[in-house]
């Protein structure tokens, strides 16, 4: 006996296959005509001969559509293949997951044609049966995931069960050729699985879902009954249907498929939809969706009976239920807590080129979402789905309607951490910012097929988290617990191109300068800023000479750190060494690393003779203004900028200011330190400092 | 996650029994309503966000207190038990899937604790009528001094496959008082109200968490597997998405992240004097904590973090703001060993991109599917008439408004063309043909000449064998009325 899970884990509609019967029979007309008089509003009209589909039309435009629903609601592991049969069989596709879309089956159906016609003088052997064989064997064809499974050196993993379904298209005399042709069948399953026992590449057959449709024209009667699913031995069940061509067997393939792939409808009724000729006004119109039928359980579940005949209605003319949900017109405030979705289904129309459904289908896949409510008689309304698209897919989305347990949580700032202020928040954000994640699926295959195939190539989650320990390797996370973020004006570039994976020249130059910065600025026993420190509160502070001593000891912390590359470590090297150097020489080469970022920056201006917006000078790191503030003891202005007492915009507006100053000196104005000149102008946007970026939007 | 208590109050309830140890007489009614008592005072002190209910049932339940996180009210309400008649499981069953649907909906697990004697009216013969508990469970039946005789371990039984959950039974001591009805429920609620500490880590940032409510093990079914999966003790935060690349994903549970003091939250290696005040040390709130910062962080830059929970489990994290405007750090649990978020794709492809390196076009969000599905892409489909006849009338439209739409007009014949061709359908072909014969008959004085030249080409081409051929295109005849149209055949 099976065990009694795996109709769940090896399910009969991983493999489906579609045998059509190409005979010279289903040649013939279905006997419905078909209706292109256009004749509304022009009379004398000449009539046209009637055109019919042919029973082949009919057969293959209802497993086109089987198709199109399952592979829109399933991009993958739902696999059909196709095989025709008249004097010989032929198979359209593969399992291959490229061979699995509609377009490729069109593609071979093209090729096939209408079925032969039946000449008097050719006896050929037209029949259903050859499709037989070719379709067990393709059944034994291990699909993608079948092959990996059992070539998995898992030796836990459960016995691989191959379960498919063959749904099959003919047409036959009476009830007892349906017998024989299910006989066949039996006897054709038995002997492949002996071959595919004995193969390599083969898997036998576990378990086969036989469905005949046996199909007739609609101005015919058939003497074939049909029976519900029989089980025939412990490999093969059977069921059989007869069915008219021109609109039962369509209605059919969708009640099984309904069935086979645990489907489930939803009706979305009153979707108002302005008429071309008519705009003003704006009728209602009913959409049928399909979807996976675990949309529906929460709803199904959480209402009492009497209820669910309101919800809950047989779809006329078919065998299932479809579930009635009305359309909320969008508003741009209901998104208020959207994180809240228990399920996610893919949906298909019902009637995919239904102008409804098109218009709807239109609606969604232009961004805009959908509500649905639940339509009762009594009591609140309740939203209980949602429609999403997204990357050109419809997704339906249920709701949580109930409470939450997380009613009434006690707010963050209730809990530990929650009374501290002064949280790094801003720079925090730059940092998230600098590691947001982005497919790079495309880039990884590609790396992967450069490197071999043979190694190990980390995948860009691995190297994304990797690169999140650099960048939180030294984050303190409050502004009061260190210096080095404190005074930015001072330790930027070099804080944050120690984190580069790699430098420019010119990167590595103004790193060093910020250190001979520092140095220049302790050995004139400037003063450091005043920090907003929530710490210092109340008392004087430490002294100078300690606060330089604490920053060169972070700084240093810091930057060996990050010794990533050669360059990384000359600047730790630059760090430690200069503290050592006499001051005459650290002047002369402070000047020398000044003189050569000046010629970068010659350089960049003759390529680009373009905006001299000085905006990105203010507040950027080491920027002359501030070390100029400084190293003159201009205590009136820059020396005494304290970040505590001005909020960011002050800040701004009072560095900016000195900059615009600095527009006029541009020319070259020689100071102790050499000439000054605008630094850094290829800082774009994204290099501001965070706190100041909003400001700037202003 | 939300506990309803159901107290047995059949007549044997009021069974008295003598303490072991003390001797003391109490009903088991009285032990069950001191077990209560116990078990609120230790979800007061440890679970305080955990919403009670209490239901009593005998031949019929009644609900005497809905969910609340009001302790000290529910208490006050099982001071006077009423005892009714016999033992029936079905009103209880029915009871409280009605008060959780209604609550929480039926995705909601809820813990469910049952006080009872173990006795049972449950019909042992005919197999009870199908009764199920609507809402994911787990069942604690707590037998309060089961005597020998009345004690049913096969309608005990019976109870845990309606929850069909993972439940179990515990029994008391048979000569049960109240001291030992304390240290039991104690042993108990420990049990089942485990708190779930987590370490949060960003790179080499660690924070000690609290997950509420915990995080249930999931089972989903992968490549042909049943597979049960755990979350972590430890939550790693592999990189940052904006809020509006996330969109709404579906998540098979949601938690508030809570920081728990204690650990130090960051390995930072700190030279600076940092004079801490007296006070502050005894002061969670002032101690920083990285869940506040991430939660401002998030709130700020409106984006969310993904983080990992186990091998191939993720979640997101992300600031939560209640309908108080309280804020809160939320995690979200999505679908385990699968693609939970389409649009994002599958997680172990997602990467930071270094600040030199140009992303490509699709290295952005939304993840697109390789095919289009029909609904997105003008497929044919003519299983109902009014398909077809709608791309017959839509190539009419056009063909009336050439020679402006010649190429629309093409483009949409072909299509038709090679759909009636993979149909097998060829005879739609001719029909096509008589129609644009008719409707040359039919036009206008005031027509285009290039309205009847066209037609009749395209008819003529139409019956030809030529056109049977999938490959084949039918191009628009040269007029010397289009001049200028060369160059955009070749799109058609």
């Amino acid at each position: 006996m099976e065990p009694p899970q795996s109709s769940k884990i090896f399910p009969s509609n991983h493999k489906t296959l579609f045998l059509l019967d190409h005979t010279p029979y289903f040649g013939i007309s279905c006997g419905v005509h078909l209706e292109f008089g256009y004749t509304k509003g022009r009379p004398g009209f000449i009539p046209l001969s009637p055109i019919s589909k042919s029973l082949w039309t009919c057969s293959v435009e209802a497993a086109m559509d089987y198709c199109r629903i399952v592979w829109d609601l399933f991009p993958d592991g739902k696999l059909i293949r196709f095989v025709i049969s008249d004097n010989s069989a032929r198979t359209l596709n593969t399992w291959a997951p490229d061979q699995q879309n509609i377009y490729q089956v069109f593609g071979s159906l093209s090729g096939c044609g209408a079925p032969p016609k039946l000449n008097a003088g050719t006896q050929s052997d037209y029949s259903v049966i050859h499709g037989f064989r070719t379709s067990v064997e393709s059944m034994c064809e291990c699909s993608e995931v079948q092959h990996k499974k059992r070539t998995s050196l898992n030796e836990n993993a459960t016995e691989l069960l191959n379960r498919c379904r063959m749904v099959c298209i003919t047409s036959a005399r009476d009830n007892e050729s349906v017998k024989n042709l299910e006989d066949i069948f039996q006897n054709e399953l038995m002997r492949t699985n002996r071959v595919a026992s004995a193969s390599d590449h083969l898997v036998a057959i576990d378990h086969c879902h036989l469905i005949i449709l046996n199909v007739y024209p609609n101005s015919h009667n058939s003497s074939v009954t049909g029976h519900p699913p029989v089980q025939r031995s412990p490999i093969l069940t059977t069921e059989v249907y007869s069915v008219a061509a021109a609109n039962q067997l369509a209605a059919k393939m969708t009640d099984l498929l309904m069935a086979h792939y645990d489907l489930a409808s939803t009706t979305v009724i009153g979707i108002p939809m302005k008429e071309e000729q008519n705009a003003s006004s704006s009728a209602n119109y009913n959409v049928e969706l399909f979807h996976a039928v675990d949309a529906h359980t929460a709803l199904l579940k959480g209402n009492l009976a009497q209820e669910l005949g309101q919800i809950s209605a047989p779809k006329e003319g078919a065998c299932y239920e479809t579930v009635t949900l009305k359309w909320c017109t969008p508003r741009n405030n209901n998104m208020a807590d959207l994180h809240n979705c228990s399920t996610l289904h893919r949906i298909t129309p019902a009637e995919v080129n239904s102008r409804p459904s098109a218009c709807l289908i239109t609606f969604l896949l232009n961004g805009r979402t959908v509500m649905l409510e639940t339509p009762r008689r009594a009591g609140p309304k309740g939203m209980s789905h949602m429609l999403t698209s997204y990357g050109g897919e419809i997704f339906i989305q249920t709701l949580n309607t109930g409470r939450s347990v997380l009613e009434d949580p006690p707010a963050i700032t209730e809990g530990v951490g929650g009374r501290v202020t002064d949280y790094r928040i801003a720079d925090f954000g730059q940092m998230m910012r600098l590691n947001r994640l982005v497919p790079l699926k495309r880039r990884f295959l590609a790396e992967k097929l450069a490197a071999g195939g043979s190694k190990e190539v980390e995948t860009p989650l691995e190297r994304a988290r990797k690169r999140l320990d650099k960048f939180t390797k030294y984050w303190p996370l409050t502004m009061s617990s260190n210096y080095i973020f404190n005074y930015k004006q001072l330790t930027e570039p070099l804080v944050s191109n120690m984190l580069k994976e790699e430098l420019t020249q010119e990167e590595l130059l103004q790193c060093k300068q910020c250190i001979y910065n520092l140095i220049s600025m302790e050995a004139k026993n400037e003063s450091l800023p005043s920090i907003s420190s929530a710490l210092h509160r109340g008392s004087k502070g430490p002294k100078r000479e300690e606060q330089y001593k604490a920053l060169w000891n972070e700084l240093e912390t810091y930057v060996k750190m990050h010794g990533y590359s050669k360059d990384h470590n000359e600047i730790i090297n630059c760090l430690v060494e200069c503290r050592k150097k006499p001051e005459s020489m650290i002047k002369m080469e402070k000047i020398e690393i000044e003189q050569a970022l000046k010629g970068y920056e010659h350089d960049r201006e003759q390529m680009q003779q373009r905006d001299t917006v000085i905006r990105t000078t203010f507040d950027a790191p080491a920027s002359p203004t501030s070390s100029n503030g400084l190293t003159n003891g201009n205590s009136s202005d820059a020396g005494k900028v304290s970040l505590k007492h001005k909020s960011v915009y002050e800040f701004y507006m009072s560095k900016k200011k000195r900059n615009e100053k600095l527009a006029g000196e541009l020319k070259g104005v020689p100071t102790s330190i050499g000439y000054i000149t605008r630094l850094y102008p290829q800082l774009a946007d994204a290099d501001f400092p965070p706190n100041v970026k909003p400001v700037v939007e202003q | 996650m939300p506990t309803i208590i159901a107290v047995d109050v059949s007549l044997s309830m009021v069974y008295r029994v003598i303490g072991f140890e003390s001797n003391e007489k109490h009903t088991r009614l009285q032990l069950a309503a001191h077990a209560i008592n116990t078990l609120l005072d230790y979800l007061a002190l440890h679970s305080k966000l955990e919403y009670v209910a209490i239901v009593t049932y005998s031949s019929k339940a009644d609900v005497l207190s809905s969910f609340t996180r009001d302790y000290e009210s529910l208490k006050s309400k099982i001071a006077s038990l009423p005892v009714k008649d016999k033992t029936d499981y079905e009103s209880l069953v029915k009871c409280l899937n009605r008060i959780v649907i209604n609550d929480w909906g039926s995705y909601t697990p809820c813990q469910v604790i049952v006080l009872t004697d173990g006795s049972s009216s449950f019909d042992m013969v005919t197999p009870s009528p199908a009764i199920t508990v609507n809402f994911p469970s787990s069942v604690t039946v707590m037998c309060i001094a089961p005597s020998e005789d009345v004690f049913s371990p096969i309608a005990l039984q019976k109870i845990l496959d309606i929850f069909e959950s993972n439940g179990k039974i515990v029994k008391t001591d048979p000569r049960a008082d109240l001291d030992s009805i304390t240290t039991f429920t104690r042993e108990l609620a420990k049990e089942n109200y485990s708190s779930s500490n987590a370490i949060l880590k960003c790179g080499g940032i660690v924070s000690k968490i609290q997950l509420l409510p915990p995080p249930m093990p999931c089972t989903t079914l992968v490549d042909f597997e049943m597979k049960t999966t755990q979350v972590s003790n430890v939550i790693e935060i592999c990189g940052f998405v904006d809020n509006a690349d996330i969109g709404t994903p579906a998540a098979i549970s949601r938690h508030l992240v809570l920081p728990i003091a204690g650990i130090h939250e960051s390995p930072i290696v700190n030279d600076v004097n940092m004079d801490v005040d007296e006070d502050s040390v005894h002061d969670d709130g002032k101690v920083p904590s990285f869940c506040v910062l991430l939660h401002g962080a998030l709130k700020v830059e409106n984006m969310v973090a993904l983080c990992q929970l186990s091998a191939n489990w993720f979640g997101i994290l992300f600031s939560w703001t209640d309908t108080k405007k309280r804020s809160n750090l939320m995690l979200i649990v999505l679908e385990p060993d699968k693609i939970s978020v389409p649009w994002i794709g599958d997680f172990k492809y997602l990467g930071s991109l270094p600040e030199n390196v140009v992303p490509e076009p699709e290295e952005a969000f939304p993840v697109r599917p390789p095919e289009k599905r029909s609904y997105n892409q003008n497929i044919v489909v003519w299983v109902k008439q009014s398909g077809l006849q709608s791309d017959v009338q839509k190539i009419l439209r056009q063909a009336r408004k050439l020679p402006e739409k010649t190429n629309n007009f093409y483009k949409e014949l072909n299509r038709l063309r090679r759909a009636a061709i993979s149909f097998g359908f060829v005879e739609l072909l001719d029909g096509v043909a008589d129609i644009f014969e008719r409707e040359c008959t039919m036009l206008p004085g005031t027509a285009h000449p290039d309205c009847a030249l066209q037609l009749t080409h395209s008819a003529g081409i139409l019956r030809r064998p030529i056109a049977r051929d999938a490959k084949y295109v039918i191009p628009p005849m040269r007029t010397k009325f289009v001049s200028g149209m060369e160059t955009s055949y070749g799109k058609i």
